[in-house]
Order: structure tokens, then C-alpha cells, then sequence
């Protein structure tokens, strides 16, 4: 197991690296920041000066090796607009992001498990066909527009819920949480739900999908003939087989809605780090990109890292060759 | 309609309770943009200045149409060629109870180098040699050469007390700790990107200030903006999208202000001697750069009809344009008239100009930075079509735009312009004199136009103190540049604001700045 780990680890270095090479390199193809930055008076004395200071007038592998060594200091950089250390700014904004997150993959499975067991368990009822219907409508209709639809009914029309930010925080058991207020969860609800649509959609159709080709399996047939009842066989026997996938996705899911929630962010005006990242590409604020981009490397290693255990815990088979 | 009677209710409850003092009330606004920080010296970013401005008060002040006003300054004027004196406001106190005086104006200038980011301040202290404190209410700035455009600099100056020392950056102002000012609203807290609240200054030296509370928060997304003030969580917001000013104009609950802003959306095309990208006839690249000459140059002029792009492309949310600045700015021609559409006329000086057929060009253009760049770029290439043109548009993102335009690798561009300071020396230095480092100015001059006349005199009009010997020299200097087609200038783009209805006054500003001292609650 530790020899697993490792290997994991030492995989995520190697991405991070060649993350950090890539946004480099991509923002430099792009052109000097300071271009889009700079306040059109400026003179060309004051551009050049200000160029010197960030240090892009060096070249590019040089800049890189300075930016590797103030990383190997912990030290990821000072955004270039707001002037405040990288690390702060986007902890600052993790949280609303991670609320969020939370809220809408809880909704998405909690709907969406069950939703599909019952569509798989009985796919000719009507209750089944409209299940699967709407779950077409969740990942196919743009997420934009379906939160505009959100905002249009359940905020201006019937005025019942706010039409976006984020609420007030409460601080419960050492967590400070919008989601300790009732006024923070009127305000997490419709972007949560918005948000959670899609991985609704994508959970109930791999659900169905695993439990229509596991119920004409022999291990069922042969439970059905000992005469347990159907909720035992398909929440004890059926449902752990067809975890697995559905565990995969949902991780990889996980780490694009945390990373990248950014359409939901912006109809709500949800101040997660999504719009954090979409503003900085705009600016071209390199040391926010790249740090932002490096958490994410991570984020996502660390959530496969977690699928994997969870797979070797659900599937004996995995386990004794992870094992070996 | 309960809603209504709901409303009418609390209206009437409202009424009774507010006895005969001020009704107190708070403001929520919702905006495009906010500051990047809350110190006053980082950065000239516009929306910047906005959200300072009430916390902050700058020396010399502008009125709703850019022109100078006092600030904490009360008047200035020039001592010999390279002096100003500025006499300062007496009994100004600063938040914390603090004294303003002459030292404190000397201190915001001196720090301004220390501190600035990526959007530099100095771009305001630039002409400053050296400051003087002559007595408490007197301050001397001596500066490098002539500098009669130093007072409209000083609109950007943001006075801070000197108390705070050199060691305060970003995050002591941020967290409130040395954000003090002397402005109409105290600052209460921060988040970037989030919301700036604001409680009123009750001793502030100027007109009071209506709301207790002030809240701007922001929200960037077109829609979700106008979703916040429908659904009531906003009372106000700024930069509402064409697309749904009509439909507000039918809806009895909100009311929209509109005005002229400071952008324009100007035509750059290139005149040097050889076209970053190549004009072509039939497919072959043409020798020389046909733009060269002012007859294609007219001629791609006249094909432009300006009360189409007004009317059907902005949906009427823009006016035409005559030249680099709206009126009433410091160096706006009188004399220039409204740009004629005339196709017959371009076409023959096209063909006099030996291109009969017209010729294939590029033409590149902003499509995120100002509302309508995109369409009006897409409308611009469709009208020159008509002359005979092949026009290849791209409306590109503003972070790729830019600094491929700074690099000078487009024939032909468009994007918008403001003229932030409210007179012609800001514009023209940057964008019309031929480019000249030395002297800091074209360098926004991606055309390589140039042409001595229009340099001597708009350089006569920057070493000229006097105010209506400068004016008439900016003002020849339009005329020269605008007959020349140095830029083509399209169309002025309109502003538009809106709040729920009957609830504030509001008299919109060219520099589409929202500031909530100036919004008043409705009679």
C-alpha cells in the first residue's frame, strides 16, 4: 500500500510540473500582461520600468526557475492585481466554492442513486421513462440557462428565494458555513441545484445502465430462486457490483465541479474561486493561473487517490492486486 | 398585485414612523466592477477610482461632464511656468478625527512611486518635479517643463493622512486599518471581487450624504445583474445590457437613467509604409499600403452610415461621432460637423485612388471590452463591403487583442477610447502625436500616423498655461487630425443605469462612474 502511494505521489509531482511549465509557456504565447493591464496613458518609460519590476523582461526559463525556487520557499506569489499573496486569495474563496460543491453532489446523489435503481429496476413503467426523460434534459440543456430559468421563476416571478451571493456565515463547531444560517441556505439552494443537475442526469443513467445488465445476472436469478425479497437483492447484492464505475465518475465529477464551477458561479454571482480563476485568465494574472492550476492538479490526484481505496474496499479483486 | 398593496402598506408604515427627522435609509448597488484594492495608490484602473472616491477625496474634483471642479483643493493656479500653488480646504478632517493639511497632500504624492502596481499612479505624478509646503493650507509643486494639464492629473489624487507612514500596503487597507480618508462615506470592509461597505461620514465637508449604509457589490454577469435588481436584492445597478433595455422600458418598476459615456469606438488604420497584414487585389498582395492614401482613407469613411449603426446595430444606445471626444471636453471642435454617409462619393474616390474594384483587407476589433464591439465590427465590415471591400473581421478577446495590437500586428483595428481626464492632451499625446518616447507621447500609436502640423500644434498647446490659448490650439489640433482621418471615430456609446422605480435621483455621468454621494433619495 505504501509503495502505491508513493508511486501516486510521485505521478502528481511530475503533472504539476508540467502544469506549471504549460501555463507558463501558454501565457507567454499569449503576450505581456502588462499590455492588458497597463492604464492606457501610461508612457513608455513607465511600461518598460514596469515591466523590469515584474521581472518579464527576463527570458522565459529564467522567470520559470525563479518562480520553481520561491515555490520550493512555499511561496506561491503575490497576484498580480490585487497585490495580496496567492495562497490568501484563493483560501479566501474556497469555502463558498466547497459549500457549494457539497450541497449540489449530496442533492445529485441523493436523487440520483435511487432514481436510477428504480429506473433500472422497472424499465418499462412510466415512472422509469419520465425518470430518464428528465435525465436527458439534465445533461443536455445548457447550465446557464437552465439557472436563468431558476433565477426568471423562483427569484423574480415568485420572489421566493434570493437570485444570488452567498448568504450570511455562522460559525458551528469551529466551521465558519453560510450553510449554519437559514438565509445562507436560501441562497445556496438554486445555484446548488443548478449546479447539480448535470451530475444527476450522468448518475441516474449509469445507475440504470448497471442495473439493467445486472438484474439478468445469474448471482440475481439465483437469489430471486432462494426467494429473497428484491430490496434485499439489489441494495445488498446488486448495488455494490455496479459501484464501481459509478464511484469513478463521481470522483472525476467531484473534482471538475470543485474546480470548475464557474458558469453556476457566474449566474449566481456565487463568490467561489471559478470566477477567481475566469477573471485572472481574463487578466492575464500569471502567478494567480498558475497557483490556482497547481491546486487543481492536486485537488485532483488526491480525489483519484481516494476513488481507488474506495474501489479496493468495494472490489476484493482490486484489493489483492493492489496488494501484491 | 398583493405585492403591490404589500408594498403600499409598508410605504404607509414607512411614512408614520419616520417622524420629521432625514428618512434613514440604506443603498444597495449593484455594480460591473470594483476596486482591486482599497488603497488609493495602486491602481488607475476606472472602477478603482469610482469605489475610492467615496471613501477618499482627491484635490481637485470633476462635475458630471469631466470639467474641473474644487476638491480639497479650493483653487490653483500657475506661479511662473514650472510652479503651481494649490490653496487647500480649511477645517477637512480625516475619519479618525485627524486634521487635513498640506502635508498630507504632499505625503499621498510622495507615496504614490512606493506603492503603485501594474497600473501605475505615477501615470498622475508623472509632470511632479518636487512638492513644497508653503503653510498649512498652501502647497507648491514644482514640475518638470510646462505642465498646464497638472489640475486635471490631480482629479486621480487620492489624499491620504501622512499618519499612516510608507510601511502600509494593500492588506493594511484592506482590512480597514489604514483606510482613511476624508470622503463623504467611512469605509467598513472588503472582499475583492465581492461586496464594499460603506457608512456615512456625518461630518464630511461637502453637500451630506444621503444613505446611512452603503452597500456596492459586484456582480460582473450582465444577466445576473439585472436578475438582482428585478428580484429586489439590488436597488440599483449600472451598465444594463442593450438587450434588455427595452424590455425594462416597458416594465413600470424600474426606471432607467441614460447618458453619453467617454468611449468611442475609433477605426485605426495603419499608414505605414508597408501593412502588418496584406491588402490584397485578386489574390495578389498590392504594392505599397493603399490606407496611405487619405482619398481610401474618406472613402472608407463616407461608406460608414452612423445613424444605422445608432439605431439598428446599438439598438439606439449611442450617438454618432465627429470626432475623439464628446462635446463640451477641453479641445472639442465646433467646427467639425456630422460625418456624412455617402457610397456614391466613396466609391469614386476609391476608384480615383486607383482601386475601382476595392481590395481585400483585415480588420480586427475588441469583442468583450465595451458593450456593442463586437456587432458594431460585424456591422462595420458588412457596410464596406457595399463600397467593394473584402473585409476578413475578427473580434477578438481584449486579452488577446491587446497585446498583440501593442506588438503592432494588425492592419486595421477598432476598439474604444475614453478620454478619461475630460481633455484633449490625454487623448491625442497617446494616440495621435507621432510616437516619441523622449517626449512620452504616441504611445498608443499603433498606426504610424504622423504629421508635423498636428504635432507643432498640439505640442504649442501642452507648453501653453494659459486655459483659452490652450483650448483654441486642442481645438486646431481636432480639426487637423479628424480632416487628416488619423482615426476614424464611429460612434460615442451611451451608458445606461437602473434602479427600482420612484426610489432615487440620479444624474448620470459621462465617466459612467456611479457614486452613491451623488444619489439622492427620490422627491
Amino acid at each position: 500500500m505504501t509503495g502505491f502511494l508513493l508511486t501516486r505521489l510521485a505521478q502528481a509531482v511530475l503533472v504539476v510540473f508540467a502544469m506549471s511549465v504549460l501555463v507558463f509557456v501558454g501565457v507567454y504565447a499569449i503576450g505581456n500582461p502588462i499590455d492588458v493591464l497597463i492604464d492606457p496613458g501610461a508612457t513608455q518609460a513607465i511600461r518598460e520600468q514596469l515591466i523590469r519590476q515584474y521581472g518579464l523582461d527576463l527570458p522565459l526559463w529564467q522567470q520559470y526557475v525563479t518562480f520553481l525556487s520561491n515555490v520550493a520557499q512555499g511561496d506561491l506569489g503575490r497576484s498580480m492585481v490585487y497585490n495580496v499573496s496567492v495562497t490568501s486569495l484563493v483560501f479566501s474563496r474556497l469555502p463558498a466554492t466547497l459549500e457549494l460543491v457539497l450541497v449540489s453532489v449530496t442533492l445529485a446523489t441523493v436523487i440520483g442513486i435511487p432514481a436510477g435503481l428504480w429506473a433500472g429496476y422497472r424499465p418499462e413503467s412510466w415512472g422509469a421513462k419520465a425518470i430518464m426523460a428528465l435525465s436527458v434534459l439534465g445533461f443536455s440543456v445548457p447550465t446557464f440557462w437552465i439557472g436563468m430559468l431558476l433565477i426568471m421563476g423562483f427569484a423574480v416571478e415568485l420572489g421566493w428565494l434570493p437570485s444570488g451571493g452567498r448568504g450570511p456565515e455562522a460559525t458551528v463547531f469551529g466551521i465558519t458555513t453560510s450553510l449554519a444560517t437559514g438565509k445562507g441556505w436560501a441562497h445556496v439552494i438554486l445555484p446548488a441545484l443548478n449546479l447539480s443537475l448535470f451530475k444527476m442526469g450522468l448518475l441516474i443513467r449509469l445507475t440504470r445502465a448497471g442495473m439493467v445488465e445486472a438484474m439478468r445476472t445469474d448471482y440475481v436469478k439465483f437469489a430471486r430462486a432462494q426467494g429473497l425479497p428484491d430490496r434485499q437483492i439489489v441494495l445488498r447484492h446488486v448495488l455494490p457490483n455496479i459501484s464501481i464505475p459509478i464511484v469513478t465518475v463521481f470522483g472525476l465529477e467531484l473534482g471538475s465541479t470543485l474546480a470548475f464551477a464557474v458558469v453556476t458561479e457566474s449566474v449566481f454571482n456565487w463568490p467561489g474561486v471559478g470566477k477567481l480563476i475566469i477573471d485572472s485568465i481574463l487578466q492575464l494574472d500569471r502567478p494567480v493561473m498558475v497557483s490556482y492550476l497547481i491546486f487543481v492538479v492536486i485537488l485532483f490526484v488526491m480525489i483519484n487517490l481516494a476513488v481507488d481505496l474506495i474501489q479496493a474496499r468495494l472490489d476484493p479483486r482490486i484489493r489483492l492486486k493492489g496488494g501484491r | 398585485m398583493t405585492l403591490k398593496l404589500f408594498r403600499v402598506g409598508v410605504a404607509a408604515l414607512a411614512l408614520t414612523a419616520a417622524a420629521p427627522a432625514a428618512m434613514a435609509a440604506d443603498l444597495v448597488i449593484g455594480l460591473r466592477a470594483g476596486p482591486d484594492s482599497i488603497d488609493p495608490h495602486w491602481s488607475t484602473l476606472g472602477s478603482q477610482a469610482e469605489a475610492l472616491r467615496h471613501v477618499f477625496d482627491t484635490l481637485v474634483d470633476v462635475d458630471e461632464t469631466l470639467q474641473l471642479k474644487p476638491g480639497l483643493a479650493v483653487s490653483w493656479e500657475p506661479v511662473d511656468d514650472t510652479t503651481w500653488d494649490f490653496k487647500l480646504r480649511e477645517g477637512v478632517k480625516f475619519h479618525d478625527g485627524s486634521d487635513f493639511t498640506a502635508e498630507d497632500a504632499k505625503f499621498s504624492i510622495e507615496r504614490i512611486p512606493a506603492v503603485t502596481g501594474p497600473m501605475p499612479m505615477t501615470l498622475y505624478t508623472k509632470y511632479v518635479e518636487s512638492v513644497e509646503v508653503i503653510d498649512d493650507y498652501t502647497l507648491r509643486v514644482h514640475t518638470k517643463g510646462i505642465a498646464p494639464a497638472l489640475p486635471n492629473d490631480f482629479t486621480r489624487l487620492f489624499v491620504v493622512p501622512s499618519e499612516i507612514g510608507m510601511d502600509a500596503r494593500n492588506e493594511e487597507f484592506n482590512s480597514g486599518e489604514a483606510a482613511i480618508g476624508t470622503g463623504p462615506y467611512k469605509f467598513v470592509s472588503w472582499q475583492p471581487k465581492g461586496d464594499m461597505v460603506l457608512s456615512r461620514n456625518a461630518d464630511y465637508w461637502g453637500e451630506a450624504p444621503a444613505w446611512d449604509n452603503v452597500t456596492r457589490r459586484e456582480i460582473p454577469d450582465d444577466a445576473a445583474r439585472v436578475a438582482a435588481l428585478r428580484s429586489g436584492q439590488v436597488d440599483m445597478i449600472n451598465y444594463v445590457p442593450a438587450s434588455d433595455v427595452i424590455a425594462m422600458e416597458n416594465n413600470s418598476d424600474v426606471e432607467l437613467f441614460k447618458a453619453d459615456s467617454i468611449y468611442i469606438l475609433n477605426i485605426a488604420p495603419s499608414v505605414k509604409d508597408e501593412e502588418p497584414q496584406p491588402i490584397k487585389v485578386n489574390g495578389q498582395e498590392v504594392d505599397g499600403n493603399p490606407l496611405q492614401d487619405l482619398r481610401v482613407r474618406k472613402a472608407m469613411d463616407l461608406a460608414i452610415n452612423r445613424d444605422v449603426l445608432v439605431n439598428v446595430v446599438l439598438e439606439g444606445l449611442g450617438t454618432p461621432a465627429t470626432q475623439l471626444m464628446p462635446e463640451g471636453f477641453f479641445g472639442y471642435s465646433d467646427k467639425l460637423e456630422a460625418r456624412p454617409y455617402d457610397l456614391e462619393q466613396a466609391k469614386a474616390l476609391l476608384t480615383e485612388a486607383g482601386y475601382p474594384d476595392g481590395f481585400e483587407i483585415d480588420f480586427t476589433c475588441t469583442n468583450n471590452r465595451v458593450p456593442g464591439d463586437a456587432v458594431v465590427c460585424e456591422a462595420l465590415a458588412q457596410m464596406w463591403s457595399r463600397l467593394g471591400l473584402t473585409v476578413n473581421a475578427q473580434a477578438l478577446n481584449g486579452t488577446v487583442f491587446f497585446p498583440a495590437a501593442a506588438r503592432e500586428e494588425y492592419t486595421m483595428t477598432m476598439s474604444a477610447w475614453g478620454t478619461l481626464t475630460g481633455e484633449a492632451a490625454y487623448t491625442y499625446g497617446a494616440l495621435v502625436h507621432t510616437k516619441d518616447a523622449e517626449k512620452g507621447f504616441g504611445n498608443f500609436n499603433r498606426t504610424g500616423y504622423s504629421n508635423p502640423e498636428f504635432d507643432r500644434v498640439f505640442g504649442e498647446g501642452t507648453q501653453t498655461l494659459d486655459e483659452d490659448a490652450r483650448r483654441g490650439l486642442y481645438e486646431e489640433a481636432s480639426v487637423i487630425a479628424m480632416e487628416d482621418r488619423a482615426l476614424i471615430p464611429t460612434v460615442i456609446l451611451q451608458s445606461v443605469w437602473a434602479a427600482k422605480s420612484g426610489l432615487v435621483d440620479f444624474l448620470p455621468r459621462t465617466d459612467q462612474e456611479t457614486r452613491a454621494y451623488a444619489i439622492t433619495p427620490a422627491e
